[in-house]
Protein backbone atom coordinates (compact mmCIF):
# COMPACT_ATOMS: atom_id res chain seq x y z
CA UNK A 1 0.00 0.00 0.00
CA UNK A 2 1.41 3.04 -1.11
CA UNK A 3 0.57 7.05 1.11
CA UNK A 4 -1.86 7.69 -1.85
CA UNK A 5 -4.04 4.28 -1.40
CA UNK A 6 -3.81 4.62 2.10
CA UNK A 7 -5.23 8.64 2.26
CA UNK A 8 -8.48 7.17 -0.30
CA UNK A 9 -9.07 4.43 2.56
CA UNK A 10 -8.55 6.30 5.83
CA UNK A 11 -12.26 7.82 6.68
CA UNK A 12 -13.00 4.25 5.94
CA UNK A 13 -10.52 2.80 8.21
CA UNK A 14 -12.02 5.03 11.02
CA UNK A 15 -15.35 4.58 10.70
CA UNK A 16 -14.69 0.62 10.31
CA UNK A 17 -16.32 -0.28 7.16
CA UNK A 18 -13.35 -1.79 5.55
CA UNK A 19 -12.56 -5.25 5.03
CA UNK A 20 -10.15 -7.22 7.57
CA UNK A 21 -7.68 -7.49 4.71
CA UNK A 22 -7.50 -3.57 4.21
CA UNK A 23 -7.64 -2.82 7.94
CA UNK A 24 -4.45 -4.93 8.12
CA UNK A 25 -2.73 -3.34 5.11
CA UNK A 26 -3.37 -0.02 6.70
CA UNK A 27 -1.83 -1.09 10.20
CA UNK A 28 1.27 -2.65 8.45
CA UNK A 29 1.58 1.11 6.25
CA UNK A 30 0.73 3.15 8.89
CA UNK A 31 3.51 1.17 11.21
CA UNK A 32 6.71 2.85 9.16
CA UNK A 33 4.42 6.17 7.86
CA UNK A 34 4.79 8.79 10.16
CA UNK A 35 2.64 10.95 7.94
CA UNK A 36 0.19 8.46 7.40
CA UNK A 37 -0.02 7.89 11.53
CA UNK A 38 -0.96 11.44 11.60
CA UNK A 39 -3.22 11.67 8.72
CA UNK A 40 -5.39 8.61 10.56
CA UNK A 41 -4.55 9.94 13.89
CA UNK A 42 -6.34 13.23 12.82
CA UNK A 43 -9.41 11.66 10.87
CA UNK A 44 -9.80 9.31 13.62
CA UNK A 45 -10.07 12.81 16.18
CA UNK A 46 -12.83 14.26 13.80
CA UNK A 47 -14.36 11.10 13.47
CA UNK A 48 -14.48 10.66 17.48
CA UNK A 49 -15.32 14.16 17.84
CA UNK A 50 -18.33 14.28 15.88
CA UNK A 51 -19.45 10.92 17.13
CA UNK A 52 -19.79 12.00 20.59
CA UNK A 53 -21.89 15.02 20.21
CA UNK A 54 -24.21 14.84 22.96
CA UNK A 55 -27.78 14.55 21.96
CA UNK A 56 -29.64 18.74 22.14
CA UNK A 57 -33.05 18.34 24.37
CA UNK A 58 -36.10 20.04 23.19
CA UNK A 59 -37.22 23.22 26.10
CA UNK A 60 -39.68 21.63 28.76
CA UNK A 61 -43.12 22.18 27.46
CA UNK A 62 -42.07 21.40 23.58
CA UNK A 63 -44.47 18.07 23.94
CA UNK A 64 -47.35 20.25 24.84
CA UNK A 65 -46.95 23.19 22.14
CA UNK A 66 -47.27 20.39 19.74
CA UNK A 67 -50.05 18.73 20.63
CA UNK A 68 -52.20 22.33 21.30
CA UNK A 69 -50.80 23.21 17.59
CA UNK A 70 -52.36 19.70 15.77
CA UNK A 71 -55.93 20.44 13.94
CA UNK A 72 -58.63 19.87 16.52
CA UNK A 73 -61.03 18.37 13.91
CA UNK A 74 -59.48 14.91 12.88
CA UNK A 75 -60.22 13.82 16.52
CA UNK A 76 -63.73 14.62 15.89
CA UNK A 77 -63.85 12.37 12.74
CA UNK A 78 -64.69 8.64 13.09
CA UNK A 79 -62.70 6.40 10.74
CA UNK A 80 -64.74 5.74 8.14
CA UNK A 81 -63.69 2.07 9.03
CA UNK A 82 -65.31 2.35 12.46
CA UNK A 83 -68.51 3.46 10.89
CA UNK A 84 -68.59 0.74 8.36
CA UNK A 85 -68.13 -1.81 11.17
CA UNK A 86 -70.65 -0.18 13.19
CA UNK A 87 -73.43 -0.09 10.56
CA UNK A 88 -74.67 -4.27 10.44
CA UNK A 89 -74.35 -4.30 14.10
CA UNK A 90 -76.46 -0.99 14.59
CA UNK A 91 -78.61 -2.85 12.12
CA UNK A 92 -78.71 -5.86 14.21
CA UNK A 93 -79.53 -3.93 16.99
CA UNK A 94 -82.42 -2.02 15.52
CA UNK A 95 -83.98 -5.64 13.87
CA UNK A 96 -83.46 -6.96 17.78
CA UNK A 97 -85.76 -3.60 18.64
CA UNK A 98 -87.72 -2.72 15.79
CA UNK A 99 -91.06 -3.40 17.56
CA UNK A 100 -90.37 -0.57 20.88
CA UNK A 101 -87.99 1.72 17.83
CA UNK A 102 -91.21 1.45 15.23
CA UNK A 103 -93.66 1.77 18.25
CA UNK A 104 -91.82 5.36 19.29
CA UNK A 105 -91.60 6.28 15.89
CA UNK A 106 -95.67 5.82 15.09
CA UNK A 107 -96.11 7.68 18.35
CA UNK A 108 -94.19 10.57 17.67
CA UNK A 109 -95.70 10.58 14.11
CA UNK A 110 -99.24 10.60 15.48
CA UNK A 111 -97.91 13.52 17.71
CA UNK A 112 -97.14 15.39 14.91
CA UNK A 113 -100.18 14.79 13.24
CA UNK A 114 -98.36 12.92 10.38
CA UNK A 115 -100.24 9.87 10.87
CA UNK A 116 -102.14 7.32 13.24
CA UNK A 117 -100.85 4.14 12.55
CA UNK A 118 -100.95 0.79 15.36
CA UNK A 119 -97.35 -1.29 15.46
CA UNK A 120 -99.33 -4.43 15.61
CA UNK A 121 -101.52 -3.90 12.65
CA UNK A 122 -97.63 -3.49 10.89
CA UNK A 123 -96.25 -7.25 9.28
CA UNK A 124 -92.85 -8.15 9.53
CA UNK A 125 -91.62 -7.07 6.76
CA UNK A 126 -93.01 -3.23 7.28
CA UNK A 127 -91.28 -3.35 10.81
CA UNK A 128 -87.79 -4.19 9.37
CA UNK A 129 -87.75 -0.71 7.51
CA UNK A 130 -86.38 0.19 11.24
CA UNK A 131 -83.18 -1.50 11.08
CA UNK A 132 -83.17 -0.47 7.17
CA UNK A 133 -82.95 2.94 8.05
CA UNK A 134 -80.63 2.40 10.97
CA UNK A 135 -77.89 0.25 8.20
CA UNK A 136 -78.75 3.27 5.52
CA UNK A 137 -78.01 5.75 8.03
CA UNK A 138 -74.82 4.24 9.20
CA UNK A 139 -73.42 4.12 6.00
CA UNK A 140 -74.06 7.83 5.10
CA UNK A 141 -71.21 8.70 7.99
CA UNK A 142 -69.33 6.22 6.60
CA UNK A 143 -70.07 7.99 3.07
CA UNK A 144 -69.39 11.69 4.86
CA UNK A 145 -66.35 10.74 6.85
CA UNK A 146 -64.50 8.74 3.56
CA UNK A 147 -65.16 12.11 2.11
CA UNK A 148 -63.50 14.26 5.22
CA UNK A 149 -60.73 11.94 5.54
CA UNK A 150 -59.64 11.95 1.52
CA UNK A 151 -60.44 16.11 1.42
CA UNK A 152 -58.42 16.56 4.48
CA UNK A 153 -55.72 14.07 4.08
CA UNK B 1 -38.24 -10.54 20.09
CA UNK B 2 -37.87 -7.30 21.62
CA UNK B 3 -37.26 -5.15 18.73
CA UNK B 4 -40.63 -6.84 17.34
CA UNK B 5 -43.27 -5.73 20.22
CA UNK B 6 -41.51 -2.99 19.87
CA UNK B 7 -41.94 -2.49 16.45
CA UNK B 8 -45.58 -3.80 16.51
CA UNK B 9 -46.16 -1.20 19.15
CA UNK B 10 -44.92 1.40 17.13
CA UNK B 11 -47.26 0.55 14.01
CA UNK B 12 -50.22 0.30 16.60
CA UNK B 13 -49.54 3.82 17.31
CA UNK B 14 -48.76 5.17 13.53
CA UNK B 15 -52.04 3.57 13.22
CA UNK B 16 -53.99 4.83 15.50
CA UNK B 17 -52.26 8.52 14.78
CA UNK B 18 -53.10 8.91 11.49
CA UNK B 19 -56.95 8.22 13.03
CA UNK B 20 -56.84 10.94 14.73
CA UNK B 21 -55.83 9.23 18.43
CA UNK B 22 -53.99 12.53 20.09
CA UNK B 23 -52.58 9.48 22.94
CA UNK B 24 -51.20 7.86 20.54
CA UNK B 25 -49.66 11.28 18.75
CA UNK B 26 -48.62 12.27 22.01
CA UNK B 27 -46.32 9.20 22.77
CA UNK B 28 -44.51 9.31 19.16
CA UNK B 29 -43.94 13.16 20.20
CA UNK B 30 -42.45 12.51 23.14
CA UNK B 31 -40.40 9.50 21.46
CA UNK B 32 -39.00 11.15 19.00
CA UNK B 33 -38.74 14.72 20.17
CA UNK B 34 -35.48 14.63 21.35
CA UNK B 35 -34.16 13.12 17.51
CA UNK B 36 -36.25 15.53 15.63
CA UNK B 37 -35.25 18.71 18.14
CA UNK B 38 -31.56 17.61 17.85
CA UNK B 39 -31.23 17.38 13.94
CA UNK B 40 -33.07 20.30 14.25
CA UNK B 41 -30.40 21.89 16.30
CA UNK B 42 -27.80 20.86 13.89
CA UNK B 43 -29.17 21.72 10.60
CA UNK B 44 -29.84 25.14 11.49
CA UNK B 45 -27.88 26.15 14.57
CA UNK B 46 -30.60 28.05 16.29
CA UNK B 47 -32.29 26.61 19.41
CA UNK B 48 -35.48 28.91 19.17
CA UNK B 49 -35.54 28.12 14.72
CA UNK B 50 -35.16 24.61 15.63
CA UNK B 51 -37.83 24.41 18.15
CA UNK B 52 -40.16 26.06 15.32
CA UNK B 53 -38.52 23.29 12.55
CA UNK B 54 -39.52 20.71 15.03
CA UNK B 55 -42.94 21.26 15.89
CA UNK B 56 -43.40 21.81 12.25
CA UNK B 57 -42.26 18.49 11.96
CA UNK B 58 -44.62 16.81 13.93
CA UNK B 59 -48.17 19.23 12.66
CA UNK B 60 -46.92 18.09 9.32
CA UNK B 61 -46.36 14.51 9.95
CA UNK B 62 -49.37 14.04 12.05
CA UNK B 63 -51.74 15.59 8.92
CA UNK B 64 -49.38 13.43 7.03
CA UNK B 65 -49.94 9.93 8.52
CA UNK B 66 -52.93 8.55 6.93
CA UNK B 67 -50.93 8.91 3.79
CA UNK B 68 -47.84 6.78 5.49
CA UNK B 69 -47.70 3.71 4.20
CA UNK B 70 -45.13 1.97 6.46
CA UNK B 71 -42.78 1.31 3.76
CA UNK B 72 -40.27 2.62 5.21
CA UNK B 73 -39.52 3.15 9.21
CA UNK B 74 -41.61 5.90 11.01
CA UNK B 75 -38.51 7.65 11.87
CA UNK B 76 -36.81 7.77 8.71
CA UNK B 77 -40.38 9.11 7.15
CA UNK B 78 -39.99 11.62 9.93
CA UNK B 79 -36.53 12.71 9.51
CA UNK B 80 -37.19 13.45 6.20
CA UNK B 81 -40.18 15.80 6.99
CA UNK B 82 -37.54 17.46 10.05
CA UNK B 83 -34.97 17.58 7.08
CA UNK B 84 -37.83 18.96 4.87
CA UNK B 85 -38.69 21.77 7.06
CA UNK B 86 -35.26 22.65 8.49
CA UNK B 87 -33.83 22.80 4.43
CA UNK B 88 -36.76 24.91 3.72
CA UNK B 89 -36.10 27.53 6.52
CA UNK B 90 -32.56 27.80 5.63
CA UNK B 91 -33.48 28.62 2.00
CA UNK B 92 -36.42 31.59 3.47
CA UNK B 93 -33.49 33.15 5.29
CA UNK B 94 -29.57 32.22 4.89
CA UNK B 95 -28.58 33.02 8.13
CA UNK B 96 -24.76 32.08 7.32
CA UNK B 97 -23.56 35.25 8.56
CA UNK B 98 -25.00 35.60 11.30
CA UNK B 99 -23.97 32.32 11.99
CA UNK B 100 -20.34 32.73 11.39
CA UNK B 101 -20.88 36.04 13.76
CA UNK B 102 -22.60 33.75 16.41
CA UNK B 103 -19.87 31.50 16.35
CA UNK B 104 -17.22 33.12 16.90
CA UNK B 105 -18.47 36.25 18.82
CA UNK B 106 -17.63 34.89 21.89
CA UNK B 107 -14.30 33.20 21.03
CA UNK B 108 -10.95 34.41 22.62
CA UNK B 109 -8.42 33.02 19.36
CA UNK B 110 -7.94 29.75 18.11
CA UNK B 111 -5.32 28.35 19.98
CA UNK B 112 -6.71 29.26 23.61
CA UNK B 113 -9.94 27.72 22.56
CA UNK B 114 -9.17 24.74 21.85
CA UNK B 115 -7.29 24.02 24.64
CA UNK B 116 -9.87 25.38 26.97
CA UNK B 117 -13.40 23.94 25.30
CA UNK B 118 -11.69 20.66 23.89
CA UNK B 119 -11.73 19.06 20.38
CA UNK B 120 -15.39 18.24 20.62
CA UNK B 121 -16.38 22.24 20.56
CA UNK B 122 -14.05 22.81 18.18
CA UNK B 123 -15.50 20.34 15.70
CA UNK B 124 -19.43 20.97 16.20
CA UNK B 125 -18.04 25.18 16.17
CA UNK B 126 -16.12 24.22 12.70
CA UNK B 127 -19.58 21.91 11.24
CA UNK B 128 -21.42 25.02 12.27
CA UNK B 129 -19.63 26.71 9.11
CA UNK B 130 -19.78 23.80 6.81
CA UNK B 131 -22.15 24.59 3.91
CA UNK B 132 -25.66 23.44 4.03
CA UNK B 133 -25.36 19.87 2.13
CA UNK B 134 -22.45 19.25 4.32
CA UNK B 135 -23.62 19.82 7.07
CA UNK B 136 -26.62 17.77 6.64
CA UNK B 137 -24.73 14.77 5.71
CA UNK B 138 -22.79 15.52 8.93
CA UNK B 139 -25.44 15.54 11.38
CA UNK B 140 -27.55 12.76 9.69
CA UNK B 141 -24.71 10.32 9.84
CA UNK B 142 -22.67 11.12 12.49
CA UNK B 143 -25.00 12.96 14.94
CA UNK B 144 -28.33 10.69 14.11
CA UNK B 145 -26.24 7.28 13.19
CA UNK B 146 -28.20 6.62 10.06
CA UNK B 147 -27.26 4.90 7.56
CA UNK B 148 -25.95 5.94 3.87
CA UNK B 149 -29.15 3.95 2.63
CA UNK B 150 -31.07 6.23 5.42
CA UNK B 151 -29.38 9.27 4.79
CA UNK B 152 -30.00 8.57 0.49
CA UNK B 153 -33.88 8.45 1.14
CA UNK B 154 -33.90 11.05 3.91
CA UNK B 155 -32.17 13.44 1.59
CA UNK B 156 -33.66 12.21 -2.23
CA UNK B 157 -29.74 12.16 -3.31
CA UNK B 158 -28.50 9.20 -4.92
CA UNK B 159 -26.26 6.91 -2.68
CA UNK B 160 -23.08 7.45 -4.11
CA UNK B 161 -23.80 11.28 -3.83
CA UNK B 162 -24.24 10.84 -0.33
CA UNK B 163 -21.17 9.00 0.44
CA UNK B 164 -19.16 11.68 -1.35
CA UNK B 165 -20.54 14.19 0.64
CA UNK B 166 -19.96 12.66 3.59
CA UNK B 167 -16.45 12.28 2.70
CA UNK B 168 -15.62 15.30 1.29
CA UNK B 169 -17.00 17.50 4.60
CA UNK B 170 -14.81 14.47 6.64
CA UNK B 171 -11.95 15.67 4.58
CA UNK B 172 -12.77 19.69 4.92
CA UNK B 173 -13.46 19.25 8.63
CA UNK B 174 -9.83 18.16 9.27
CA UNK B 175 -8.77 20.67 6.71
CA UNK B 176 -9.86 23.58 8.78
CA UNK B 177 -9.42 21.92 11.90
CA UNK B 178 -5.61 22.25 11.02
CA UNK B 179 -6.02 25.56 9.60
CA UNK B 180 -7.52 27.06 12.79
CA UNK B 181 -5.39 25.86 15.09
CA UNK B 182 -2.01 24.25 13.39
CA UNK B 183 -1.30 20.44 13.86
CA UNK B 184 0.78 20.71 16.64
CA UNK B 185 -1.16 22.10 18.61
CA UNK B 186 -4.30 20.23 17.70
CA UNK B 187 -1.48 17.15 18.45
CA UNK B 188 -1.31 18.49 22.49
CA UNK B 189 -5.50 18.62 22.27
CA UNK B 190 -5.71 15.33 21.22
CA UNK B 191 -3.47 13.40 23.49
CA UNK B 192 -3.92 15.71 26.55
Amino acid sequence: MNCNELKSLVQEYVTRELTPEDRHRVDTHVMDCQDCRRELALMSAVVSGLDSQPASEPPAGFAARVMAGLPRQRELVLSPWWSLAAAPVLGVLAYLFRAPLLESVLRLAGRTGIGQVSVTELGLAQMAIVPAVVVLLALGVTAAAATYCWRSC
Amino acid sequence: MGREVEATAEESLVRRSAHGDGRAFAVLVNRYKGMVFSTACRLLNDAGRAEDAAQETFIKAYAALPGFRGEAKFSSWLYRICYNSCISMLRKKRPEVELKEAATASVPGPVEEVRSRSIKQAVMDEVVEMPEDYRAMITLYHFNGLSYEEIALTTRKPLGTVKAQIHRARALLKTRLIERVGWEELRKVMWT
